[in-house]
């Protein structure tokens, strides 16, 4: 199993499409930082209350932003299992390794991995924005850490949980276009909608089980989370794992046996 | 030792060496390799090497970085992976992306990664795909000489004149069904053959051969002689090894002698007519091909 991690970090890392998701979870992190730090506020009839700039609600609402790096993540998982039907490499991998429930195992073993580089990368840009600002004269330093240390931890734990979480739908759907529509849909379409019609429901859908699980030390809850009550974060964190898992092993069960022609 | 795998378009051929390989999952039956099913080999990449057409690459990776991968999941180290390469002539080319292989140049990869565990036996599907005359030259060579160390070779091919060349027991497919299966100069054995002599002595070579025929002396002996125009004499049921001699004891001048028997390919038809959804496919558009043994052109003189 060993051989087959590391088999799979050498395909994470032999080709470029793992840093182009690099590069735009970097690009996009700093982008919105700075977007949702500077951009102009008008005042409007819903009377929103904005955060004093260099306050702790505004370092808070900068940073998260790296929320962005969980559908990121998602798509390097799907990308890890999708890729290799679509260039067809899965004819050598399982020549290689012909029991396929281990390849999909060391997939999901390798793709926290990948999560971890996500969200890694995320959390280095938004720091770099966090000290910037802060070496600017906007806030000070300490603020900007104790915001940082509440949104960053669950960011990442959540990153890693979504790497996984696309290993397992793309192991359950194969088709590489199918499974990132279907996995970015399902936050941004469908969970919205089922938060709101059946929230004692849409509170088990992945993004609200990520915002539970980012929670573990954020005592904020950020959007959708705002209305609808959110799990406790280990549950949440169980149930993104449980997402990974369920979806692999059905994956295993059913797609990844058919032939390989 | 080299077996062909032949049939027409549609046998069967190729899934019946994915099944061999893992890939693809019988309806019924088993497929088993050294008597196990390939999921149950201790180390496949150290027993068996599948060739495959259709093996993907991914477009971005290099050749070097494509083995690499492989090879780690088998733990075999880096010093093999140039091993290969160099063996299939790539070391050139290993840091090149895939995505800007020739199709030549996929199919010398793919073999490089069956190669990796240096395994017994290998398994090839069409080999000789995309290659060009050279490339195919190669790739004969090559097989024959990894049979030649005691190794299996399984080599599924349409191109049966290549497939004649290389291998030395066929198994034909036809239908999804095994027609022949042997060694392929005892499937030809006895096959009609045909020798034609043009020789500025006709008149008098006819006669020898038709004495030869009447006395059926021998195996081989000719069946039927005649004359072809002024200066040429064709006799059925022979072969050169008997006319040479008889043409030698009489003194006889040859200009130049040919044989034509049946071949690999006439045996094929014979096997797989109407069968294979391919049918025909090959027949009437192939090029005239020499059998094994018989395309020897050259004269005996005295």
């Amino acid at each position: 199993m060993r051989r087959l991690v590391a088999a799979e970090v050498k395909k994470f890392t032999t080709i470029w499409s793992t840093w182009l998701v690099l590069g735009i979870t970097a690009f996009l992190v700093a982008a919105l930082t700075t977007v949702v730090a500077f951009a102009p506020r008008r005042h409007d009839h819903s009377g929103v209350i904005l955060a004093v700039r260099g306050s702790a609600n505004w370092f808070d609402s900068a940073f998260s932003v790296l929320t962005v790096s969980l559908d990121l993540a998602l798509v390097l998982g799907i990308l890890c299992m999708t890729g290799e039907y679509r260039h067809k490499t899965i004819t050598p991998t399982y020549l290689a390794e012909p029991r396929r429930g281990r390849v999909v195992g060391s997939k999901l073993l390798a793709s926290t991995l990948g999560g971890t580089a996500v969200g890694i990368v995320a959390g280095a840009v938004a720091l770099v924005f966090g000290l910037s600002v802060v070496a600017g004269g906007i806030g000070n330093v300490t603020v900007m850490l104790t915001e940082y240390r509440h949104v960053f931890p669950g960011i990442l734990a959540a990153a890693i949980l979504y790497a996984v979480y696309g290993v397992g739908l793309g192991a359950l759907v194969k088709n590489q276009v199918v499974a990132i529509v279907v996995g970015l849909g399902v936050t941004a379409i469908l969970e919205p909608i089922v938060v709101g019609v059946v929230p004692s429901v849409g509170k088990w859908l992945p993004g609200q089980a990520a915002q539970a699980l980012e929670s573990v030390t954020a005592n904020v809850s950020r959007g959708l989370g705002g209305a609808a009550p959110l799990v406790p974060w280990w549950q949440g964190g169980l149930a993104l794992l449980g997402y990974g898992i369920v979806l692999a092993t059905a994956g295993a069960l059913t797609t990844l046996r058919s032939d390989v022609t | 030792m080299v077996t062909g795998f032949l049939g027409p378009n549609g046998a069967g051929k190729t899934t019946t060496l994915r099944m061999l390989l893992g890939l693809v999952a019988p309806t019924s039956g088993r497929a088993l390799v050294h008597g196990v099913a390939y999921h149950d080999l201790p180390d496949p990449t150290r027993t068996v090497g599948g060739v495959l057409e259709a093996s993907g690459f991914h477009p971005a990776r290099t050749a070097r970085n494509h083995l690499r991968v492989i090879a780690t999941v088998s733990g075999i180290g880096n010093q093999r992976v140039d091993e290969v390469l160099e063996l299939v002539g790539l070391s050139g080319d290993a840091d090149r992306k895939v995505g800007g292989f020739s199709l030549g140049m996929r199919q010398r990869l793919e073999l490089a990664r069956a190669l990796l565990g240096d395994p017994p036996v290998l398994i090839l599907d069409e080999p000789a795909n995309g290659l060009d005359p050279q490339g195919i030259a190669w790739m004969r060579g090559f097989l024959r000489w990894y049979a030649g160390q005691g190794r299996v070779v399984l080599v599924s091919s349409h191109l049966l004149a290549e497939a004649a060349q290389t291998v030395d027991r066929v198994i034909i497919l036809a239908g999804g069904r095994l027609v022949a299966d042997g060694r392929l100069d005892e499937l030809l054995r006895g096959a009609r053959t045909s020798v034609r002599v043009r020789t500025p002595d006709a008149a008098r070579l006819a006669r020898v051969l038709e004495e030869a025929a009447a006395s059926a002396a021998g195996e081989h002996a000719p069946t039927s002689v005649r004359l072809e125009g002024p200066d040429v004499v064709v006799a059925e049921g022979t072969t050169p090894e008997v006319v040479g001699p008889l043409m030698a004891r009489d003194g006889i001048v040859v200009y130049e002698m040919t044989s034509s028997g049946e071949s690999l390919e006439q045996l094929f038809f014979e096997l797989t007519e109407g069968m294979g959804s391919g049918g025909h496919a090959m027949g009437p558009l192939s090029v005239p091909t020499t059998a094994p043994g018989s395309g020897r052109n050259g004269g005996s003189v005295p």
